[in-house]
């Protein structure tokens, strides 16, 4: 709505001053005059939560206003940015990036500045695994993290133990919704529970194996989702009894009473996260450093768990989450993906990916 | 597109009206050049593109390699080991786009000729029906066939309340549901499958397969099948032998028409096919997205998907200019 009314705003704006130059000279020295600070995050649910939670404090805390910028995702954004930055004039001087997203930034080069730690010690409280140091410095500082977990239907089947039950034809024929895309962790996660886990990703022959084995769940798949809502509405509905889905969405569902139940199971489930990277054509760096170290702030970080239902980043230790709080978004063990080989292989496993999922059965 | 242009520039020359002339001169070269900037500028970029080179675990550089053309035959890990996934995918493209437009015009036919046989305030009724249904999007039916595919809010649940598919538990035929794929242990499912895709995708075109079919039904000549009729022909041999062969044009020009419109398909078949029977323009999306940012590899796969579609109605017209030398 607000989009709405800004853009007919802009273009009655033009339209009185009959030229965009007039409108932008007007408006120039306004927005010298106030700190403004353009951040992207995903669309929806998540975006909505920042903009009433904890774009304000922030606001608050440093008077700097925050011009929220909806991202589709991780990955097509980047995409956006490299056209934006190519073009000359980027849409956001914050964007949030998955990890593997983020290394494939750094890789392309130019597309994310350097940042300088000293101007926001609070980013201290992170694991250094929150850090992403590329060779030109730090470029991303973990913005907050989220778990892709075993589901079940607790009114069809028992809680699995391990991940390796889905295999059972008797318990899940034609029942489960695994994710479709090569890099969304089935493998990571299929690879920690019959393999060595990210070391089996070393080699092109250990990435082969993994991917055998998935095959062999094929017949107890019934959807391989491309979009979250189709994972949701399969959940709902019964069309799948269990699978693998967003923690957080999960226990959300599950609080709205629909049959969902997310499971950690004795391998563990996935955890990604997210980072916040400052554009290379931004002119915003102090603004965009006092904001990550705002968000490093363990009763930030707290903040959004509860009202976002990301994981922390910081120790539980560190924040006043109850055990409750922090087990509705967070859980242990975590299983870390092999970020790097997805990129070094990123063709061979796609394309194998593929193949197994295009074979017969 | 070179003949748009020859009529651009040797538009015809100016005899009595030269200023007439000039003007409509101008107006051709305007829209001319508008369709260099907006249709043949892309179009040449994404066939550079497709020559492109991608970078591991990063982006893609302007390159000319076949090196993308080459995968799309025999994949990229050539010649230690072949895959025909792409061509597979591309097969399936071509299958769902036959079938379901085949289907659809093969079911528009009688309903559109039989709608020509009412009176002309119901066929105004009809018409606006079903123009208006056309502002629906894909998204929006695919959608809606979604619901009513589902387990608890469609179909399956119609199945288990009525006792259907306890009946079919014990005759024994689920088992021949669940090995087709059609049910999993607890009931019957109809998606993902390929008989969902293919009513959805003919479901999407059903509406141009009626209207592209309307003005030649309309014009048929009554006359001749009374005439037939009259002379003691059946319903059937009157449909067979009168009608077909006067809109026999126009019936496979509709289904080239909605094919090469369903060989794009993307929701559809990413809501409701396997990921086994996927097809090229979802190939296209999976590389050009983020996740991959392979640019060049899905503009050669649309390049080829391009051509395949170009080819398929070359040979249509072959044939159909061969039946008609043939009469």
């Amino acid at each position: 709505m607000s989009t709405l009314t800004r853009r007919s705003l802009l273009k009655s704006a033009t339209g009185i001053a009959g030229l965009g130059l007039g409108a932008s000279v007007i408006g120039t020295p306004l927005i010298a005059q106030t700190r403004s600070l353009k951040i992207g995050s995903y669309g929806g649910y998540f975006e909505d939560s920042f903009k009433t939670h904890i774009y304000p404090a922030f606001t608050e805390a440093t008077g700097i206003a925050v011009e929220s910028v909806t991202q589709p995702n991780s990955s097509d954004w980047l995409i956006t940015m490299q056209q934006a930055t190519a073009a000359g004039s980027v849409p956001a001087d914050i964007s949030l990036y998955a990890r593997d997203t983020m290394i494939k930034a750094s890789r392309i080069g130019g597309l994310i500045a350097p940042l300088d730690l000293t101007k926001m010690p609070a980013t201290s409280n992170l694991d250094e695994y929150f850090v992403f140091q590329g060779a030109e410095g730090p470029l991303g500082v973990g913005a907050m993290s989220w778990f892709t977990s075993m589901v079940i239907n607790p009114d069809e089947v028992e809680p699995p133990a391990s991940w390796a039950e889905f295999w059972d034809t008797d318990k899940f024929e034609a029942s489960l919704g695994i994710a479709q895309r090569f890099n969304a962790q089935f493998l990571d996660i299929t690879a920690a529970t019959f393999f060595d886990g990210e070391e089996t990703f070393k080699t092109k022959e250990g990435i082969l194996a993994i991917i055998d084995k998935v095959a062999e769940l094929k017949p107890n798949v019934a959807l391989w989702w491309s979009a979250e809502s189709q994972m949701e509405q399969a959940m709902k509905n019964g069309d799948v009894i269990g699978g693998q889905y967003y923690l957080d969405v999960s226990n959300l569902m599950a609080a709205d009473g629909f049959p969902i139940k997310p499971i950690f199971p004795k391998e563990g489930n996935p955890q990604d996260y997210g980072s916040w990277c400052l554009s290379s054509l931004s002119e915003k760096g102090d603004e965009a450093a006092e904001f990550m170290n705002f968000t490093s702030d363990p009763a930030i970080q707290a903040l959004m768990s509860r009202m976002i239902g990301t994981a922390p980043l910081v120790d539980k230790s560190k924040t006043d989450l109850t055990d409750d709080e922090f087990a509705f978004v967070s859980g242990t063990p975590a299983i870390k993906p092999a970020y790097e080989a997805y990129l070094d292989n990123e063709t061979f496993i796609q394309e194998n990916w593929n193949k197994m999922l295009a074979g017969g059965a | 597109m070179t003949t748009i242009d020859d009529t651009a520039f040797a538009a015809p020359p100016a005899r009595s009206r030269p200023n007439w002339a000039s003007g409509t001169n101008l107006i051709l070269m305007a829209i001319g050049a508008v369709l260099i900037v907006f249709c043949i500028v892309p179009f040449g970029l994404v066939i550079a593109i497709s020559f492109g080179q991608k970078i591991e675990g990063a982006a893609w550089e302007w390159a000319f390699t076949f090196e993308n053309y080459q995968r799309f035959f025999v994949g990229a890990e050539w010649p230690d080991t072949v895959t025909f996934l792409y061509l597979q995918r591309l097969g399936y493209a071509l299958w769902y786009a036959v079938i379901a437009s085949v289907l659809a015009v093969a079911t528009a036919l009688p309903f559109t000729y039989l709608m020509t046989r009412l009176s002309r305030a119901a066929q105004a009724r009809w018409l606006v029906f079903l123009l208006a249904s056309l502002s629906l999007s894909e998204v929006f039916i695919v959608m809606g066939w979604d619901i009513l595919l589902s387990n608890r809010s469609g179909l399956p649940a119609l199945f288990k309340a009525t006792g259907l598919t306890d009946w079919l538990k014990d005759v024994g035929w689920f088992d021949v549901l669940r090995e087709w794929g059609l049910a999993n242990p607890r009931n019957v499912k109809f998606k993902p499958s390929q008989f969902a895709t293919i009513l959805t995708m003919s479901y999407l075109v059903w509406p141009y397969a009626v209207i592209l079919l309307y003005p030649a039904l309309s014009r048929l000549d009554t006359s001749l099948i009374e005439a037939a009729r009259t002379m003691g022909a059946r319903p059937f041999t009157v449909a067979r032998t009168v009608i077909l062969p006067s809109v026999r044009l126009p019936v496979i020009g509709s289904t080239f028409l909605l094919f090469v419109f369903l060989l794009g398909t993307y929701v559809a078949i990413t809501v409701f096919a396997n990921p086994a029977q996927h097809t090229t323009a979802v190939s296209i999306y999976e590389s050009v997205r983020g996740a991959s940012l392979n640019a060049p590899f899905g503009a050669t796969q649309a390049v080829i998907l391009l051509i395949t579609a170009a080819v398929f109605l070359g040979l249509g017209q072959a044939l159909n200019r061969a039946s008609g030398g043939a009469r």
